[in-house]
């Protein structure tokens, strides 16, 4: 009997501190974080949902999958070659984007000098102000759409 | 090479995190030493609650054994915790996307690994694991690896301290820990990166029609939550396959540089913390200038080669030197995280990744880093103490030859687990079960396995092979190289810690250990050990690799 409990008074801070530190760490901590996010960042909290003419139509951070030559496309994540890492990179590098320009030109009758202003007008960098330069693929097709409305029928 | 201004983003992070660690140790020491802080108001009632709910006095002084073994226990406990919460993920709440339970080998590698504060990972989180096993089994081991990790490290520095008369009780500094220096850190950084763009919901994933008019799923979930503690606690497995390449765990430069800089910070903290814990603030010096120089050596081997441009492998908002500066700095401090898929990293990149994880004090992981670095320090002592016929001493006590049998075993526990199983999965054709594996030139083969077991060993997680290593074998064999590489020689450096209780100290040592001249050697001694034991490995690996010209043709 008194091994039993000398046992279980070993034992006992071993079982109830993994259960306290599990509900502490595991439960508590992020439904903290996920109650406070909701109400001061709920944009971000939601995974930066973007909008078109009043319907989400993605994310500002997950590549969307543009396919119609009237529209920048992001990286080819169908080819491993050219593919990035997370398979879902919202990004392509400023020249990239630049290459498309002719071909956007061509398709919506758009002015190359004014595609490639509007490419300058959403470029980024790696280091903020220097590095490498990118542009948000989302981003500068809904800019293409905002601003040439009559050639983008039914997107606006 | 990198230009002048990516060397001063470098010199940038490390700087901050330096300073940001010089300034937080005071506190992470009054904390371990039950100095007053301000949070006592708050926590002093909450902790003695805690105590009486699971039992356990805090008065109670401890032992090494006691230390380690209450340590290891409650560790199994909480592995215990994560495997039946794993297993049963389907029958559980939470889980909008209905994911079944992982088969029994997945999830014995994946509570060993994050209980372990390795987080290797064969699976893909996103398409695996319920919201309720990512928060109840991944986020609540990554606390508790980590806090883990800088109790066993006071235990060590207690051991260390002149006129210590235990180990101190490791409830008491489970608890605080958890309580004063990691959860508060954590719920700051999960804000900063939510307001950054990282998402937090329980919400299930987001169904869309593109502007295109295609179906795509948002994979959102708890990520900031996660995130924070992963980097913080370095410990590195991510809540997406792609870890922080994915865009919703790493949106953009911003959330990169940070962190980048939580994984440095505990890691640096915990290296001034030596100091002003011993009593001794100079005996930080050789640890400082020792991981820091060492960092730098890997920094530069990482940047040797060309940066990769974005191509396979690299995400475009952070290019190939982020990249880089990432897998440098994340097998530094034994994260193990990535910002890009390994295989488009130069292979000069991944030697130095593969410095980080062998040498596994630059500065190291969280605490253990600390603990290996005095472990190559009392080496230093003895070899030099040979070399100039002087009494080895280290902290006023001499070194023995017990000494000096423990902490070589403690150093060969890693070449001996990473090289064993590295030869076994050849000789098992078990690597052949990996998809894609026998199409790999030798050299590429070699150094993927060869980086399995070496991150596993080191506690580091990153890997080559993520899901495809979702087999039997490397769930197994992985599984037993990252829980000897973590319990063995904790167990070995506290048993020479223990020793130092109670032993004569001289007030002045014939080898002075805080100048710059032993930083010197120490460092040598470091490099030296750490090349007698993996260069012909290496040689076999990575450098074959590079000088046969294969640069980006690692996938």
């Amino acid at each position: 009997m008194s091994s039993k409990v000398s046992k279980w008074k070993t034992y006992r801070p071993v079982i109830a501190l993994s259960i306290l530190s599990m509900l502490v760490c595991g439960l508590a901590y992020p439904l903290l974080i996920t109650g406070v996010s909701q109400a001061a960042f709920p944009y971000q909290a939601n995974g930066s949902q973007v909008q078109l003419g009043g319907r989400v139509v993605g994310s500002y951070y997950i590549d969307n999958g543009f396919t119609l030559p009237i529209f920048f496309h992001g990286r080819n994540e169908t080819n491993p070659l050219t593919a990035s890492a997370s398979g879902v990179d919202p990004d392509i590098t400023l020249s990239d984007a630049l290459s498309q320009v002719p071909r956007i030109s061509n398709a919506t009758g758009i002015p190359a000098s004014s595609l490639d202003a509007l490419v300058k007008a959403h470029e980024r960098w790696t280091l903020w102000v220097t590095g490498d330069p990118y542009v948000n693929v989302l981003e500068l097709n809904l800019a293409l759409i905002a601003a040439y409305p009559s050639s983008y029928p039914g997107y606006a | 090479m990198i230009d002048v201004i990516q060397a001063l983003a470098v010199i940038g992070i490390l700087a901050a995190a330096l300073v940001s660690g010089s300034l937080l140790a005071p506190y992470v020491v009054r904390v371990l030493t039950g100095a007053p802080t301000r949070l006592d108001r708050f926590l002093d009632p909450v902790e003695k609650r805690v105590y009486g709910l699971i039992g356990a006095d805090p008065t109670v002084a401890m032992g090494w054994k006691q230390y380690f073994f209450a340590a290891l226990l409650l560790n199994l406990a909480q592995m215990a915790i994560a495997f039946a919460i794993l297993v049963a993920q389907g029958v559980l709440p939470l889980n909008p996307q209905g994911f079944p339970g992982l088969r029994w080998d997945l999830a014995l590698n994946t509570v060993v690994s994050f209980a372990t504060n390795t987080n290797l990972q064969h699976y893909a989180g996103e398409a695996t694991l319920s919201y309720f096993s990512q928060m109840t089994a991944i986020q609540f081991l990554q606390f508790t690896s980590a806090a883990t990790g800088v109790c066993v490290m006071a235990a060590m520095v207690r051991g260390f301290k002149p006129g210590s008369a235990h180990m101190g009780n490791f409830y008491v500094d489970f608890v605080r820990v958890l309580t004063r220096i990691i959860l508060p850190l954590c719920i700051l950084a999960a804000l900063v990166l939510v307001a950054l763009g990282v998402p937090q919901t329980i919400g299930g994933y987001v169904a869309v029609k593109t502007v295109e008019g295609a179906t795509q799923t948002l994979l959102v979930g708890p990520v900031a939550s996660l995130v924070a503690i992963m980097q913080i606690g370095t410990n590195g497995g991510g809540y997406f396959g792609a870890n922080s390449a994915y865009p919703f765990q790493n949106p953009n430069p911003a959330t990169d540089v940070l962190q980048i800089y939580l994984m440095l910070l505990i890691p640096t903290t915990l290296v001034f913390v030596f100091g002003e814990m011993i009593g001794k603030k100079k005996e930080t010096r050789p640890i400082l200038i020792g991981s820091y120089s060492l960092l730098a050596i890997d920094l530069v081997i990482g940047f040797l080669g060309s940066i990769p441009t974005v191509g396979p492998g690299i995400e475009t908002r952070f290019g190939g030197f982020f990249s880089t500066f990432w897998t440098v700095i994340t097998t530094a401090v034994t994260t193990g995280s990535v910002n890009a898929s390994l295989s488009g990293i130069n292979p000069l990149g991944i030697l130095s990744a593969f410095m980080g994880m062998l040498i596994q004090a630059t500065p190291g992981g969280k605490g253990v880093g600390v603990m290996y670095m005095i472990m190559y320090i009392v080496i230093t002592v003895f070899v030099v103490g040979l070399m100039t016929g002087r009494t080895p001493e280290y902290l006023g006590v001499k070194i023995n030859a017990r000494d000096v049998k423990l902490v070589m075993v403690a150093f060969l526990v890693h070449p001996i687990a990473i090289l064993v199983p590295t030869i076994a999965a050849y000789a098992t054709k078990a690597v052949d079960a990996i998809p894609g594996f026998t199409s790999l030139p030798t050299s590429v083969g070699f150094t993927q396995v060869l980086y399995e077991f070496a991150s596993s060993a080191a506690n580091n997680g990153s890997d080559f092979f993520g899901a495809a290593a979702n087999t039997p074998f490397f769930n197994l064999s992985t599984a037993a190289v990252i829980f000897v590489g973590r319990y063995v020689p904790i167990a070995i450096l506290l048993a020479l810690a223990g020793s130092m209780i109670g032993r004569k100290r001289v007030a002045e040592q014939s080898l002075r250990t805080d100048g710059a001249a032993f930083s010197v050697v120490l460092i040598g001694s470091i490099l030296l050990l750490v090349v007698l034991a993996f260069l012909p490995f290496l040689m076999l690996g990575p450098l074959l690799t590079y000088f046969q010209g294969m640069v980006n043709f690692f996938g």
